[in-house]
């Protein structure tokens, strides 16, 4: 009776837990895993794990480190890059790798016929070709001197042709064929993506405290939408990873026995509500700049996200790279009796309502933002602040699936957007060429001097250069306050006890990179 | 009898006409266009009309839908937007799942159903029958969510019994077992009361009538009186709620489903929705109105088993 007792506990329970395989919970599946045809935070996450790129990121978010690639250079005019290629690396199904695999994966990523949304991204590319089996000559058009950050991204995962031919339109929906740690076992959208270690893995970069093979012998991504589940799913230890876990939970996961809760001092994802710089309501300057005194980003980081997102002042992390630290004491902060006075200067009167107006147009911008819980109450709080200036902000919320469309036209004066990126000039290029006019460039900023300078950082040959550039751009972007900056969110990841205690990574948001970590305490 | 089957299925043709045609227009009416959902967010306007006029969104919705119908009768429901699998094989990879759970809500809650509404009835008015009906009461008042919730927070969370997070595998692995006994306990929480109060009613009623104290009068136990004698006739109009019942819990399904991330059709339908899939979302909708004229063909054959009168 006793056995029979404790063989129907055992089951109950779930038994011995399985030595090497691990469950991590997130939010939201991608649409596939082709890294040149998504963009998507679900599919980084995976394909850093299952892929490989030239070079890689360390968790500074400024070091560059090895990748497929174990050296290269650059030549003097900036627009040759050569690559020497490690000669031990191989893909999953056990196909060395050469440098025709890196031509081919990069020639497809800008392919117009691939119709990459960040093809952008591999630069201006003249041509990749394989000088021998193990080299490769990445030439340029012009010098883009963030070209090596930019292959440290999912986007620059290094693919085999043949599976890629062989698949068709199902490549990363029903199969892949990489040279990460880990190999595609099976996905069902929605619900799981499994992978399996990559036994002959052992290229890692030096960062990792284990350079391969994993220590896991199999990953489960589980998709739980709900963000309840999500959380009793670590407390109880169904799960061992998850950095979905609500703010509000935090404070119970770290005083929950057998969970850990990590989080990065880098936070390179940034909350912010765009101005579009040529409607009435947010044109003149200093409307814009009196928003920025009126909110108040300290309080809302407390209130709303109980302290754990960073507020923010500037338009990137301080901490990214080409930051320029000469704007750290002009950033505007709270002061609403200065925004108050600033608008008062700027012949913008109060109505009998308290909002103000001028030459008869009212302050009542229109911003849309996402439909949700982060941006319903990021939103009310920045409406609520405005009011107190006597501007009244009409909110619009859109499911996301309409958002995009919706953000792609000029029908409002402000939006909210959060984004990732890897450095400043990442983030600048992005949103503030005019070129990239009106999306993501939504604020209509079309500035001659922005373009050129964004040209000159993004075409510099030297460190320098590029930091001076970039730091000018900054400046002017700024000084216009075409953004109200709202928080920077740092990578947090809350963890069972029974692994090693991992090193969270804030590339494209995908806090656990290439997985190497992970490992069962002994 | 394969007479009324042929009749039923003749009859189940216009309603699935309809539950395609309401379908496809809600879909048509709600914000979203699939358009920009393939396109991505980054995708200029160019690209966007480009895969519009592609996919046919620029033609008159009549015209749409017939094309669509064109489609379904040949088995073409088309490929997801999102993962670019077929809606066939999404659909086939989920079905086995949302019929494992509803089996294994309908195994122990009709049983347990039925068993407590006899034993109000055989005691009614007593401490038993009122602690029963009360229970009935509590489960057809709960919301699902809510019962979903509970069982987490108690069985999976202070008591750590079973796992709340997927599915573990197919229900006769022990780990599809442990993983599917939640949502299904959740599921045919809601079931029992429904079935207990009819049970009840419907045994009192018969236990009235003359066929049954002529048997007390020969003599049986009264067990089999109750068994033989006033369950199986008290039975007709239990299995017509079971039936209708069952068509609404795969309503339910969707909840427990989502909150248990259990991949059936029911969560599948919603992430569709919520992702403007719309050839997913159709077929799910397709699927799921296939599940309810299903349940209630069964019923009907069911009650010319019960009940010979009907065949006549």
């Amino acid at each position: 009776m006793k056995r029979l007792l404790l063989t129907a506990a055992i089951v109950m329970t779930g038994g011995l837990a399985q030595a090497a395989e691990i469950t991590i919970l997130r939010e939201v599946d991608s649409n596939n895993y082709d890294p040149h045809k998504t963009t998507s935070r679900a599919a980084s996450e995976v394909l850093f794990m299952m892929g490989d790129t030239l070079v890689s990121l360390a968790p500074d978010m400024q070091t560059i480190d090895t990748g497929v690639a174990e050296s290269w250079s650059v030549s003097e005019d900036g627009t040759t890059y050569t690559f020497n290629l490690r000669q031990d690396v191989q893909f999953c199904d056990g196909k060395p790798m050469t440098a025709e695999d890196v031509v081919y994966s990069i020639n497809r990523w800008v392919d117009p016929e691939t119709k990459s949304p960040v093809a952008w991204r591999a630069g201006e590319v003249e041509s990749v070709t394989a000088i021998d089996d193990y080299t490769v000559e990445y030439k340029l058009k012009k010098p883009f001197s963030e070209l090596l950050y930019q292959l440290t991204q999912s986007f620059g995962t290094i693919i085999d042709k043949d599976t890629v031919e062989a698949l068709g339109p199902d490549f990363g929906v029903t199969g892949f064929n990489g040279t990460g740690p880990f190999c595609w076992s099976e996905w069902t959208p929605r619900d799981q993506m499994v992978i399996s270690k990559h036994e002959a893995y052992d290229w890692g970069a030096s960062f990792h405290a284990n350079t391969g093979p994993a220590s896991m012998d199999k990953i489960t991504w589980q998709i739980v939408p709900e963000e309840n589940t999500r959380t009793v799913g670590v407390i109880t230890g169904q799960t061992q990873v998850t950095q979905y876990v609500p703010y509000i939970a935090l404070e119970q996961l770290k005083a929950s026995p057998g969970v850990e809760v990590v989080q990065s001092d880098l936070a390179f994802w940034t909350y912010f509500m765009g101005f579009k710089i040529d409607k009435d309501t947010v044109s003149d300057p200093a409307v814009r700049q009196a928003i920025n005194l009126a909110v108040d980003q300290a309080a809302m980081s407390e209130d709303l996200f109980f302290g754990v997102v960073q507020p923010a002042y500037s338009y990137v992390s301080q901490e990214a790279l080409d930051w320029n630290s000469d704007l750290d004491d002009q950033l505007l902060k709270y002061d609403p009796a200065e925004a108050n006075r600033i608008l008062d200067e700027a012949g913008w009167a109060r109505g009998d309502d308290g909002v103000r107006a001028k030459d008869g147009v009212r302050l009542a911008p229109t911003a849309y933002v996402f439909a949700g819980s982060t941006w319903g109450k990021i939103s009310e709080a920045v409406q609520a602040y405005l009011r107190e200036i006597g501007v009244d902000m009409q909110i619009q919320a859109f499911d996301a699936t309409v958002a995009w469309g919706k953000l792609a036209t000029q029908e409002f004066d402000m939006f909210g957007m959060s984004f990732p990126y890897v450095s400043s000039g990442d983030a600048l290029n992005l949103y503030f060429r005019s070129q990239n006019v009106p999306s993501p460039n939504r604020m209509n900023w079309i500035d001659d001097n922005t373009d050129a300078l964004l040209l000159a950082g993004a075409t510099a040959i030297t460190d320098e250069d590029r930091q001076a550039a970039y730091g000018e751009v900054l400046e002017i972007v700024h000084d216009a306050a075409v953004w109200l900056p709202l928080y920077h969110e740092p990578m947090v990841i809350a963890q069972s006890t029974d692994l090693e205690t991992v090193v969270p990574h804030n590339i494209y948001g995908a806090g656990l990179y290439k997985g190497l970590d992970l490992k069962f305490r002994e | 009898m394969i007479e009324q089957i042929l009749k039923r299925l003749l009859i189940s043709i216009p309603v699935l006409f309809g539950v395609l045609f309401l379908g496809f227009g809600l879909l048509i009416l709600v914000p979203g266009d699939p358009a920009i959902v393939m396109a991505g967010p980054t995708a200029t306007p160019e690209v966007v009309a480009a895969i519009r006029a592609e996919m046919g969104l620029d033609d008159p919705v009549l015209v749409q839908f017939g094309n669509y119908l064109g489609r379904v009768l040949q088995g073409d429901l088309g490929r997801s937007l999102i993962s670019n699998k077929t809606v066939v094989s999404e659909l086939a990879a989920a079905i086995g799942p949302t019929a494992e759970l509803m089996f294994a809500c309908l195994i122990w809650s009709v049983p347990l159903g039925i068993g407590l509404g006899t034993l109000a009835a055989v005691w009614r008015g007593s401490l038993v029958d009122r602690a029963i009906m009360a229970i009935s009461v509590a489960g057809v008042s709960l919301p699902i969510f809510f019962i979903c919730l509970m069982m987490i927070q108690y069985l999976g969370v202070e008591w750590r019994l079973l796992p709340f997070i997927g599915r573990g595998g197919p229900l006769w692995t022990i780990d599809g077992l442990r993983h599917i006994a939640l949502p299904a306990l959740s599921l045919g929480a809601i079931f029992i009361g429904p079935v207990a109060r009819m049970t009840r009613s419907s045994v009192l009623e018969v236990l009235k009538l003359d066929h049954v104290r002529t048997a007390r009068a020969k003599g049986l136990s009264e067990t089999r009186v109750i068994l033989r004698h006033g369950l199986r006739n008290a039975l007709i109009p239990v299995v017509t709620l079971i039936g209708l019942q069952v068509g609404y819990l795969l309503g339910g399904a969707v909840v427990t489903e989502s909150i248990f991330s259990f991949p059936g059709v029911g969560r599948l339908a919603v992430g569709a929705i919520l992702s403007s899939d719309f050839p997913l979302a159709q077929g799910t909708i397709l699927v799921l109105a296939l599940g309810f004229i299903l349940i209630n063909m069964i019923v009907d054959i069911l009650y010319v088993l019960l009940d010979p009168r009907v065949q006549a």
